[in-house]
């Protein structure tokens, strides 16, 4: 027990210490708790502030410039001529004018006074009559009408300012008063239509004045940053709010980002480096989707409503299933709206990760919807052909039975009812068979629109140096560093057992001999025919070419010389045609059963044994260039001679023919996918094995595996969709890391080979592949002519057509940056620039084209326009359905509207044609000397197209915009411009006029085009046997010189 | 040891009650306590000396010449909760300042987050489920602990010790609030906070709770454990009726031999009438049968030891 004390310990003791400290600090912590509620977890207060100051500072300084400038402006002759005949036009009229204002100035102060007075008198009438509308009796809706009368009938005293300063008092009745004051009402307005009557001229001049000066100062005017910097002085704190009300939507950003959307372009660097101020750095983005409907986060993620601090308003914590993308995954944000649009402006990594994704074969493994499904919608239409022959044959058996029973029925009516039964049921049979032949076509269009990322190796057996096999399967990209091809992680023995099964699963055949060709000539025709827009020759810092196929570099060392003269010839051409009905190639037994030549082609493509449409193609996007045999020849011979080691260097490869290994190479290919890229007998309908990735963005963070470096990502920070995805293109296995498994349930996904850069595209694509939380308004589905360009990219894009033809301004084409088109000689023969097309192009001719781009059954080894290119326009062979997209693509990217008609062409009159055919072949212009005609001879030096071709091909509107100004349309055309000059209303020939113009009132250029667009082969034969006579080397100077003088 | 991880689980603002938890209960604990064992002291010395008995004395201490001989509510008492209530402000206020409530991400059904975890003041009844049929862990036994709570005031013979602390005089009902409550409700809670991880697996402090951890446990029943050959659903109910029937003998034997311990709890017994005896009986056995599931369970790995086709215990 303690010693008692001698003090009471209860009431001996002071408080007022602890108290008094207690008290203290509950008074701090009250005034923390103030400044947290004001400033602590409001940090938007601060930074508004602080850009009050530097945005003011940066508005001063800009309105100093802005003010220099002006001044300048206002000091040049031609402002100062306006600014003095304004002054003089204001001067003339100054005295009328001011007796003007004198007098309405008088009399608004009488208005003044006599409004006050009848608002009085008028208030007390109206509420009378109300009385009297709404009195129940008549006896007091007629007292309330006598009170009307009184007060309508009392004088009202007014006191009117007269001009001189005094007043004068006059009395109304009400109805005067009435009157009185409308009166002057109408004087005022009168006066004020007379004074603006006298300035007009005045006033125009000040508008012509005020026109210049904004004409020639650049940017904002100083009046107008005058206003912007009251603006932001006077601007209050406040949190900054966007509002969408139909999507629900909150954003507080612009609280911080206070400089998005000024109309001045503030940068980083204006404001002290401090990126929150920034401006919009996409202002034709911001424009499009304006902030006001679209809010912020739409686009960007992160939390909209956060305001707290920066690290919740980005949403880059644990809890928020948003965050703000990256830097280098913004683009993410278009997917969500964009998903149905393939190349996408303002969007070069989203579409480089779309791009990606299809050209390395991601989608052989991985579905993603919308992107190309042509085998699904193949298997369904089986199906769908499956059922309509099944409820076919029961028709038919239905049918046969109904005419049995009526043979036996008992009554009369009874049999004729049975009897229009089995009519009726063969009458849907046949029905039945117009839905079959439609689904029949929709498969076969379907059959040559399926296109597969990797070759087919069902010839392997005919195209393979056996040796090559097993090295490549190894690693590819050791091989071929530019490779789709990715690197799977195979053992040895799995190499050789996949090799085996490959090489036994395939047909054997035998292909004609070839003989060989001249290689140096190869390499020229490789080089100009077209070959590099897709393939690249060289390795590494040499590399030229396209990247959308195979690098070349080494062909020569793993094909066989036969198969490859056949590919490059017709790279379409099967050995067997595939049966998707019996799920296998038909082979030559298949038609001799039937009695049929073995011919399978585009045209030759049903199954000998059951009817369907048959696969006659090779699923390759590659097209047929419609070389000569000889010129394949020349281009595989020096393909072959591409190599860095001899074909026979390679160790031989014995268990290739190794019949146990067959089994377990059947299975490693199931289970590696290998069918997701390339043709295998066997597995043509496997469906694909990885993920579906549609909505990968969006699956929750726990479903995606992290395995053991779940704790390691969370600790790096990386513990994200971001840093998943990233760690997983970079390294596939990644994910295995550490764990103990059998091989076969190891991660399957290969390695591509793939840049910094593209990893950052393809995440981006996948972070973006979310399921939208934006309403279906926001979403990007037009249904006019921009689905028809949404529509067309996918077509574009599948077959690389910007690899020969520029299409998106500010995107050149592949050859246009080869350093062999750099040549001003080389670069006339580019192929046509695409921009525009639509409005140049005739759809219908245009889908003929598409189709037969020789535009002859005979002749295929030219160009059906340009036959002057050495780059060929290839046969694609592409289905009714894509050539229809595509030709919509066209049009719509021109805003051409869809169905095309025509305008009717007034026919030439004999003096029209006269003088048509004058300026046709002007000496200055001789339009036949450079467009081809079809003369062999003269063909070889022509550098444009027949005219033959244009009536069918050119729209009439585009091909006077063309000759007026060709380099407009195509900067850097051989078509020479100024060819007309004009003259007043039209537009009359640059050169000089032959005398039989001078009568001539009309167009000249329209004159052309209606003589170009009626041109007949006799006519352009006339012609040119009138050219030839004429013709001398003078003319061509003297067109030159002519030309040059305008 | 992965300080990391017991970081976080110290530093979630959700958990600062059980952190307090840790120190405050321990220090009221003792503090009570203390003044209980000074009161005890006093009442001795008092009891022995019955002339000190008569002299006005406060309770805690014996009176001193010179000392007030009565203490007033106000301002003596007043002043001290004034002082208190400001000190639990201004905690409250830095509190709330500092830390935010703890909202996590939107809810999804499809994916229920783990560990998932109840309110603090429930993990108790949350650690009961692995010990307990859902049915017993969630109705029977929080029902039986309401009842018991409402029944104290009813089956309490012992006259002493109301309006002061002391433990001499209340020994088994300090002892039996002490191991109902903070050995079992309140440990329990920790458990709940500290030990169990994802897969509600039991992790000790500093190990990673690792959402992909396995781990090798076979939970029997008692009769497979013990290798009985029982198949027949009768058996197995009769066989677990005994083996209940024979702990609540065996615990019931024990209670009375605590409540017989000395002259005193006899005294408090002979005062109590056969219902209040049962009432207490049954309530403290089955308060004895969670620490002796939970032994079974996590020492011996015994799933149920009452299976019948309604419930198993």
């Amino acid at each position: 027990m303690p010693p008692q004390p001698n003090h009471d310990p209860i009431t001996g003791r002071s408080m007022s210490g602890p108290i008094l400290l207690v008290t203290i600090l509950l008074v701090l912590s009250t005034f923390w708790a103030l400044y947290d509620e004001f400033f602590g977890t409001r940090p938007w207060k601060a930074y508004q502030a602080r850009f009050a100051s530097k945005y003011s500072r940066l508005l001063q300084e800009k309105l100093g410039e802005q003010k220099k400038a002006e001044e300048d402006v206002r000091n040049s002759t031609a402002f100062q001529r306006i600014e003095q005949q304004t002054r003089e036009a204001e001067e003339a009229v100054a005295p009328q004018v001011s007796e003007i204002d004198r007098e309405v100035r008088d009399l608004d102060r009488r208005i003044t006074v006599l409004r006050d007075a009848f608002q009085i008198a008028r208030g007390e009438v109206t509420a009378l009559i109300y009385q009297v509308e709404v009195a129940s009796s008549e006896r007091a809706k007629e007292k309330f009408r006598a009170q009307v009368e009184q007060v309508r009938q009392r004088l009202v005293e007014v006191e009117l300012p007269v001009p001189d300063g005094t007043t004068e008092n006059r009395s109304y009745i009400y109805d005067e008063l009435e009157s009185e004051y409308d009166r002057l009402k109408e004087r005022k307005a009168e006066l004020i239509a007379q004074r603006v009557r006298l300035l007009e001229s005045a006033n125009q001049l000040r508008a012509q004045r005020d026109t210049y000066l904004k004409d020639n100062l650049v940017g904002l005017s100083p009046l107008a940053l005058e206003g912007i910097l009251r603006r932001t002085k006077e601007a209050p704190i406040k949190i900054r709010q966007i509002h969408v009300k139909e999507a629900d939507l909150v954003e507080r950003c612009e609280s911080c980002h206070l400089g998005t959307r000024e109309p001045l372009l503030i940068t980083a660097a204006d404001m002290g480096g401090e990126r929150v101020f920034a401006s919009h750095p996409n202002g034709e983005l911001l424009a499009l989707h304006d902030p006001e409907r679209f809010g912020c986060s739409p686009c960007h993620n992160g939390n909209g409503r956060a305001t707290a601090s920066v690290v919740k308003g980005h949403g880059r914590h644990k809890y928020w299933l948003w965050p703000l993308y990256h830097p280098e995954n913004v683009e993410a944000g278009c997917q969500q709206c964009h998903v149905s649009d393939f190349v996408l402006d303002h969007a070069e990594t989203l579409n480089r990760g779309k791009e990606l994704f299809r050209l390395r074969g991601c989608i052989g493994c991985h579905r993603y919807e919308g992107f190309d499904n042509q085998n699904e919608v193949l298997v369904s239409v089986q199906k769908q052909l499956q059922q309509l022959a099944d409820r076919r044959k029961d028709s038919e058996i239905e049918a046969e039975r109904s005419i049995q029973a009526g043979d036996r029925a008992e009554t009369n009516q009874e049999a004729q009812r049975l009897y229009q039964h089995a009519e009726n049921l063969r009458v849907r049979a046949s029905n039945l068979d117009a839905q079959t032949d439609q689904l029949q076509r929709r498969s076969g269009n379907l059959l040559r629109e399926i296109k597969q990322v990797g070759p087919s190796l069902k010839e392997i057996r005919v195209k393979l140096q056996p040796g090559w096999i097993p090295v490549w399967l190894t690693d590819p990209h050791e091989w071929r560093p530019t490779t789709k091809m990715p690197r799977f992680r195979l053992q040895d023995d799995e190499v050789q057992a996949i090799s085996a099964f490959l090489w036994q699963n395939a047909i054997q055949a035998r292909l004609p001999r070839q003989p060989r060709g001249n290689a140096v000539r190869g390499k020229e025709l490789f080089e100009t025919r077209g070959c590099t827009a897709c393939h690249s020759m060289g390795e590494g810092e040499n590399q030229v070419g396209g990247t959308f196929a195979a690098n070349l570099s080494r062909v020569g060392e793993k094909v066989n010389y036969d198969y490859l003269v056949r590919w490059i010839h017709n790279p379409r051409e099967r050995t067997r045609p595939y049966c998707p009905f019996e799920k296998r190639d038909l082979t030559p037994a298949d038609y001799a059963k039937h009695g049929l030549p073995f011919e399978f082609d585009l045209d030759h493509a049903t199954c000998p044994n059951d009817g369907h449409q048959l696969q006659v193609q090779q699923m390759t996007v590659m097209p047929s260039l419609r070389l000569t045999w000889q010129d394949t020849r020349d281009i595989a011979t020096y393909l072959i001679t591409q190599r860095r080691q001899g074909a026979n260097d390679y160790a031989a490869a014995d268990f290739l023919e190794d019949n146990s290994l067959f089994e377990t190479g059947k299975s490693l290919v199931r289970h590696y996918g290998c069918a997701g890229c390339h043709e295998i007998a066997g597995f043509e309908q496997e469906g694909r094995i990885g993920t579906e990735l549609t909505l990968e963005g969006s699956k929750p963070i726990e479903r995606l595996d992290f395995a053991l470096l779940t704790h390691e990502a969370e600790r790096e920070g990386w513990y994200n969709h971001k840093g998943f995805f990233e760690h997983k293109l970079a390294d596939p296995a990644v994910y295995d890391q550490g764990k103990v498994r059998k091989p076969e349930e190891r991660l399957r996904m290969p390695k591509p080979n793939l840049a910094p850069d593209d990893i950052d595209a393809l995440t981006t694509f996948l972070l973006g592949s979310v399921n939208p939380t934006v309403p279906e308004q926001f979403r990007y589905n037009p249904d006019d002519r921009r689905k028809d360009i949404q529509e067309g990219w996918w077509v574009v894009t599948k077959y690389n057509c910007m690899g020969c033809h520029q299409i998106r301004i500010g995107k050149p084409s592949v050859l246009m940056t080869l350093p062999r088109y750099q040549d001003p000689d080389w670069r006339e023969q580019l192929p046509p620039n695409l921009i525009g097309a639509g409005a140049r192009l005739n759809p219908d001719w245009l889908a003929q084209f598409l189709a037969n781009p020789a535009l002859s059954e005979s002749n295929l080894n030219r160009n059906g326009v340009r036959t002057y290119l050495q780059a060929r326009m290839p046969t694609f062979n592409f289905s009714p359905g894509e050539i229809r997209k595509l030709v919509r693509f066209f049009q719509a990217l021109s805003s051409q509207p869809l169905p095309y008609v025509p305008p009717k062409i007034e026919p030439l009159s004999d003096q029209e044609r006269t003088l048509a055919r004058q300026l046709f072949t002007h000496p200055a212009a001789p339009c036949l000397r450079c467009h081809a005609t079809g003369d062999a001879v003269h063909d070889r030096t022509a550098n444009a197209p027949n005219f033959l071709t244009a009536p069918e091909r050119l729209k009439p509107d585009w091909t006077r915009r063309w000759l007026l100004d060709p380099a407009r349309i195509s900067p850097g055309t051989a078509m020479p411009s100024g060819l007309f000059r004009q003259e007043g209303e039209r537009w009359v020939f640059a050169g000089p006029l032959p005398p039989t113009f001078r009568n001539y009132s009309g167009d000249h250029a329209n004159l052309l085009v209606r003589y170009m667009l009626q041109i007949t082969p006799a006519e352009q034969r006339l012609l040119l046997s009138r050219m030839a006579r004429a013709s001398s080397p003078s003319t061509v100077g003297l067109a030159a010189n002519l030309l040059k003088s305008h | 040891m992965d300080w990391h991880q017991l970081w976080q689980i110290i530093s979630t603002p959700d958990n600062v009650p059980i952190v307090a938890i840790l120190f405050l209960i321990p220090f009221y604990t003792w503090y009570g306590l203390r003044q209980a064992l000074a009161n005890d002291r006093l009442i001795a010395e008092l009891e022995a000396d019955p002339q000190k008995a008569k002299t006005h004395h406060r309770k805690t201490q014996p009176w001193k010449p010179g000392w007030e001989k009565e203490v007033h509510v106000w301002p003596y008492l007043m002043r001290m909760e004034f002082l208190v209530a400001l000190i639990v402000t201004v905690i409250l206020m830095v509190w709330s300042i500092t830390l935010n409530a703890p909202l996590e991400e939107p809810a999804n059904p499809n994916l229920t987050m783990n560990p998932a975890k109840a309110p603090w003041y429930f993990l108790g009844l949350q650690e009961m489920l692995v010990y307990f049929d859902p049915w017993i862990a969630g109705v029977v036994m929080p029902t039986l602990i309401i009842i018991g709570l409402m029944a104290i005031p009813y089956v309490d013979a012992n006259p002493l010790g109301n309006g002061y602390y002391t433990f001499k005089q209340r020994r088994i009902a300090i002892l039996s609030f002490g191991f109902g409550f903070i050995v079992l409700w309140i440990s329990m809670i920790i458990i709940g906070t500290f030990i169990r991880g994802p897969g509600w697996m039991w992790f000790w402090p500093g190990q990673t709770w690792d959402h992909n951890r396995l781990v090798f446990e076979v939970n029997r029943d008692l009769h497979e454990a013990l290798g009985l050959p029982i198949t027949s659903m009768w058996a197995k109910s009769i066989f677990g009726g005994l083996v209940v029937g024979l702990f609540y003998l065996g615990a019931g034997y024990a209670v009375h031999k605590l409540m017989t311990i000395n002259e005193f709890t006899r005294r408090i017994l002979r005062r109590m009438s056969l219902v209040q005896y049962v009432t207490i009986q049954f309530f403290f056995i089955t308060m004895l049968s969670l620490p002796a599931k939970m032994v079974l369970r996590l020492v011996f790995r015994i799933k149920y030891v009452w299976v019948t086709p309604w419930f198993n215990v």
